[in-house]
């Protein structure tokens, strides 16, 4: 919700200008990154999983290297363990026959470079993804397509979302997130825009539950990526801390996150 | 025999011991201005051959009791004749003077050699004055005079960059200035972003920048006071002063409601640039508009009331997705009374309030927010005698703070109207101060200041686990906000918490010879209000938040030492400061911290300490064709904010941090030049080491995401900050003094167009996937006219 407003003090931009300027920085020592995303798609026995690691790499190089060559399995509370195997060197690791469970908490174990990774999460329903509305003379200057993906929030429960639009033909991925805590028990919708969305392009827009601690985490991360400044509900930029740590060695922890959520899909072509 | 030596002791005692006894006598008055009434702050008054003077006080009033006998009185005052007279004393006197314009009166006075220096006199120190017409000098962006970027020029002051509102005064954070208007204290210092000021430049009669020694009757905030007096308006005659620029204009009216007794003011000021935007097919809107507006009258010649007012509004629209509006109003009455001649006092009644609302229509949201206060203040000025004056009063704040309200703004609306918890607060202090002139060569000012915060009964006040309303996270090594374990309800009279504080205020001057001086200064300053932002400079969004159960007062300790010489007659002034100042309780925000729509504060803060010290240099030329000033500081301002335990990590893992407005080189220079009658040439340029930042010391991918990993905060810079500004004033008919007058402003401001960084930021180019770093810059070169009328 709050995040909405970051493209708002567009005042400036009228009468300023952004340029791209070389600069140099610092390189900090290479981090594992941890990128554990479990989804149960509704309507999929949700068997098939990935786990991505990588490692950080200087600011303005091309490549991001893999983290290859890591043991990566997840526990859960009946002790089932899931094996995560590596595809070649790609650093994803892949499973076949992962059991998801509403509310089961599941144990990430990773061992790399003889230090070991772990992190819990429990796995959070969601609300199907109802309808989606478009205009297309909204978003900000009003000549936008914007988008509207409408749920309903259950009451009297805390919940968080996550919600991914992807648009297909250009690869490229937007990322929200929204707590109820001015629309518990409503109905409300997820907002999106971009003015280079055109009639045709295909989207998939994914609405997955997650945890007040994934909520913050994310919260925090988005506005670490956003480009435009002048956001006055911005955070101050900080290395963002995720839910995984290194029990061998606490001052080397990882960057990244292992999330459990169930997930609604709406594919949905652009009017 | 005994009868004739009785006789002889009664006459004795009749005679001569009255004239052994040295009785004195008071002469005092007020001093205003000839033409319109318009009393004069900080004129001097000096006898010559006794070495004493005085200067007028916020109110024209000046008072000074000596010996009986017949002295040589100087008044002078810059851009004023001086006026020489020759007076007996022998009873209370009260004499008022009228001064005339230098530029106007036919027979100029000159003034001898024997004139003292009052400032080098003086124990303050770490003050600037400036007057209204060096400020309407300074070229600035738009040709819109202000006088926040007028006070950034000295020494000491800087800002977050343009763009930026607020200001810092010796490291100090934006809100840690108190800002006053005719004693009225104002919360947010501009319009627009920054862009403008909301002090209207032709309303102001005398403004005055208090840095450090600053006396006991102001508190409430710790790092600077900018006291701001408006004029009265003209009692003899009706006048009208404006300007039409490219963005907004302004229009002032004065006159007399009855003639020589009362007066009114009434200024206005709009800006109309978005009525333009239609043009380039945007529907969008951004304006600001001001209204000063005052009366005055004097009762009688020991009373004058005055009752003024200040409203402000600033309007965005978006489309009609975005609507915001926010502004200060406040409304002042005043009474000044004279209890005798060596007593004045002023009451004050003030009202102010502080408004902001945020329509957002596209997500169906209203959210309103803002601050109310009722003021009393009740200041003495006690003329004492030539050696002593003292200044006593109370004041007394009561507050209602409103966090923050939302509501749906349709009935379809998925939101939930929702209000944040009001809180209340009373902030009162008493205080005394002395201004000792101890000998010829050493001039003392002391004073205490007893201050008092008590925050009162609210809703729901949050309790935790000892006390503790932020927790740490060892796995994860983060700050979380503490789960209340219940809360509690009081009364509205209840008092929650309760603060007090002594603030010891003291400084000394010392005469080295006539023209030089040195200074120390020691004050210590409470503040119980807060402003939370998240961003490096103010936006009209932060709420200002009092001190209670969670929140403790910001204390400050500031020394200073200064050198301080006049020469040639003070055709040149020099100024070399050092300060050195720390603050306790100074409150930072854990990473992610949720400060919006946040009913529990405490559980995203924490607190800490800031210091800031540093050299400031200002090399001025008073008086000549050329004028102006040097200002050059050096400094460095820091924050700490460390764990509560040994095993917490604090923020920027305790270790000390750069203050967002940590400026290590801060140059201006400002000038005017008297080119001919009809033309003025005025200059700015400034230099200041760039602002600090956080800048990202690797990347990574994330959920189809790539990340900027930042190192520790403040740790990297901007690039250095400098630009170049000129004005021409022209004056068409200068030697007309009545009627319709006026006079053209060109001006060009960052005359050699250099893109200054406000912002650096990180992501992704669109384009090809790779990283970049892109400069955000505000103001490119901007020439600007503007067209000036008198009437």
């Amino acid at each position: 919700m709050k995040k909405n407003f970051k493209t708002i003090f567009i005042l400036l931009t009228l009468i300023s200008c952004e340029d791209v300027i070389d600069i140099d920085v610092n390189n900090a020592e290479p981090r594992l990154v941890i990128d554990a995303s479990i989804h149960w798609l509704k309507g999929t026995n949700g068997n098939t999983q990935l786990i991505q690691l990588s490692l950080t790499a200087p600011y303005f190089d091309d490549a991001i290297p893999p983290a290859t060559g890591a043991n990566v399995f997840i526990l859960d509370s009946s002790n089932n363990t899931f094996n995560f195997i590596e595809e070649g060197n790609t650093g994803i690791y892949k499973n076949e026959n992962f059991i998801p469970v509403i509310g089961e908490i599941y144990n990430l174990n990773i061992l790399y470079k003889s230090e070991t990774y772990i992190a819990t999460e429990t796995m959070t329903p969601v609300v199907p993804i109802e309808s989606i509305e478009q205009k297309n003379d909204g978003g900000f200057s009003g000549d936008e397509i914007e988008i509207k993906a409408y749920y309903t929030d259950p009451e009297n429960i805390e919940n968080y979302y996550l919600f991914e639009f992807l648009i297909l033909d250009t690869n490229s991925s937007t990322l929200e997130v929204y707590d109820d805590e001015f629309t518990d028990g409503n109905q409300i919708f997820a907002f999106y825009s971009d003015e280079d969305l055109e009639s045709g392009d295909q989207m998939l827009i994914r609405n997955s539950g997650i945890s007040e601690r994934t909520y913050e985490f994310l919260n925090i991360l988005l506005q670490q990526t956003d480009e435009d400044s002048g956001d006055p509900f911005e955070t101050q930029t900080t290395t963002v801390r995720g839910n995984c740590i290194n029990q061998t060695n606490p001052d080397n922890f990882p960057l990244g996150y292992f999330r459990v959520s169930e997930t609604d899909v709406f594919t949905y072509v652009v009017e | 025999m005994k009868t004739k030596f009785l006789w002889f002791l009664c006459v004795f005692c009749f005679t001569i011991l009255p004239l052994s006894a040295q009785e004195k006598f008071t002469l005092s008055g007020t001093i205003s201005e000839e033409k319109s009434n318009e009393t004069l702050i900080g004129v001097n008054i000096i006898f010559p051959e006794i070495s004493a003077g005085t200067t007028t006080n916020e109110y024209g009033f000046y008072s000074m009791t000596l010996p009986q006998g017949t002295y040589n009185i100087v008044i002078s005052y810059l851009g004023y004749s001086a006026i020489s007279e020759t007076f007996t004393l022998s009873e209370d006197i009260s004499r008022n003077f009228k001064l005339t314009d230098a530029l106007e009166s036919l027979d100029e006075i000159i003034i001898t050699e024997n004139i003292e220096n009052l400032n080098i006199r003086k124990p303050q120190m770490s003050i600037n004055k400036l007057t209204s017409a060096t400020i309407k000098d300074i070229p600035v962006v738009l040709g819109e005079s202000d006088i926040i970027k007028a006070i950034t020029l000295l020494p000491g002051v800087t800002n977050a960059g343009e763009g930026a509102s607020g200001f810092n005064v010796r490291g100090g954070a934006a809100d840690q200035n108190l800002i006053l208007l005719d004693e009225a204290i104002i919360y947010n210092s501009s319009h627009l972003f920054g862009f403008f000021s909301v002090f209207n430049p032709d309303a102001i009669k005398d403004l005055k920048l208090y840095k450090g020694g600053i006396p006991a009757r102001y508190g409430g905030r710790v790092s600077s006071v900018l006291d701001i007096y408006q004029k009265e308006g003209n009692s003899k005659e009706f006048h009208m002063n404006g300007g039409i620029g490219i963005i907004s204009s302004r229009l002032l009216a004065e006159g007399p409601l009855k003639k020589d007794k009362g007066s009114f003011l009434l200024g206005g000021r709009s800006s109309y640039a978005h009525l333009f935007l239609p043009l380039f097919d945007l529907n969008n809107i951004a304006y600001f508009y001001d209204l000063n507006t005052k009366l005055s009258y004097k009762l009688d010649e020991r009373n004058n009331i005055y009752l003024s007012g200040y409203f402000g509004r600033d309007v965005f629209r978006i489309e009609d997705t975005f609507e915001n509006t926010y502004g200060n109003s406040v409304l002042n009455f005043r009474w000044n009374h004279l209890f005798s001649d060596k007593l004045f006092s002023n009451l004050s009644l003030i009202y102010s309030d502080y408004y902001y609302d945020l329509k957002l229509n596209f997500v169906e949201f209203d959210w309103v927010s803002g601050i109310q206060n009722f003021n009393l203040k009740y200041d003495f000025k006690h003329y004492l005698n030539d050696k002593i004056k003292l200044q006593y009063g109370l004041n007394s704040i009561y507050y209602n703070f409103n966090p923050g309200e939302i509501n749906p703004t349709v009935e379809s609306s998925g939101i939930n109207p929702f209000k944040l918890i009001d809180k209340y607060a009373i902030e009162n202090a008493i205080y005394l101060d002395a201004e000792h002139k101890v000998s010829d060569k050493l001039a003392l000012s002391y004073g205490l200041r007893l201050s008092s915060f008590h925050r009162l009964g609210q809703d729901e006040l949050n309790i935790y686990e000892n006390n503790q309303a932020v927790t740490f996270n060892q796995d994860f090594q983060i700050y979380e906000k503490a789960v209340p374990i219940g809360t509690e309800s009081f009364k509205r009279s209840d008092v929650i918490e309760s603060f007090y504080n002594l603030e010891p205020r003291a400084s000394l001057a010392y005469q080295l010879n006539s023209d030089s001086s040195v200074k120390l200064s020691y004050n210590r300053m409470s503040q119980y209000l807060h402003l939370l932002s998240n961003t490096n400079s103010p936006t009209p969004l932060d709420i200002w938040t009092p001190s209670g159960k969670y929140v403790k007062p910001q204390l400050l300790d500031q020394y200073a030492v200064g050198y301080f010489k006049d020469f040639n007659n003070n055709k040149y002034s020099l100024e070399v400061e050092s300060f050195y100042k720390t603050v306790k309780n100074r409150i930072d925000y854990i990473d992610g911290a949720d400060l919006i729509a946040n009913n529990a504060i405490e559980q995203v803060i924490l607190n800490g300490k800031s210091k800031a010290y540093g050299l400031e240099v200002l090399l001025k030329k008073n008086e000549g064709r050329f004028k102006g000033w040097f200002a050059y500081t050096l400094s460095k301002s820091e924050q700490k904010t460390p764990g509560r335990t040994a095993l917490e990590a604090g923020i920027n893992n305790s270790e000390w941090y750069r203050t967002p407005f940590d400026k290590t080189h801060d140059i201006s220079f400002t000038g005017s030049y008297d080119w001919n009658e009809k033309w003025k040439i005025n200059t700015n340029f400034l230099f200041q080491t760039g602002q600090p930042a956080t800048f990202p010391n690797g990347q990574y991918e994330y959920n189809g995401l790539n990340i900027p990993n930042y190192g520790s905060r403040n740790a990297d810079r901007l690039s250095a900050y400098h630009r170049l500004d000129i004005s021409l004033n022209y004056t068409p008919k200068p030697n007309k003094t009545k009627g319709w007058r006026s006079h053209w402003v060109f001006g060009i401001y960052n005359l050699y167009n250099r893109r200054n960084a406000a912002s650096i930021s990180f992501g992704q180019n669109e384009m090809t996937g790779s990283n970049e770093a892109t400069r955000l810059a505000i103001f490119g070169v901007v020439p600007s006219i503007s067209y000036n009328f008198k009437l």
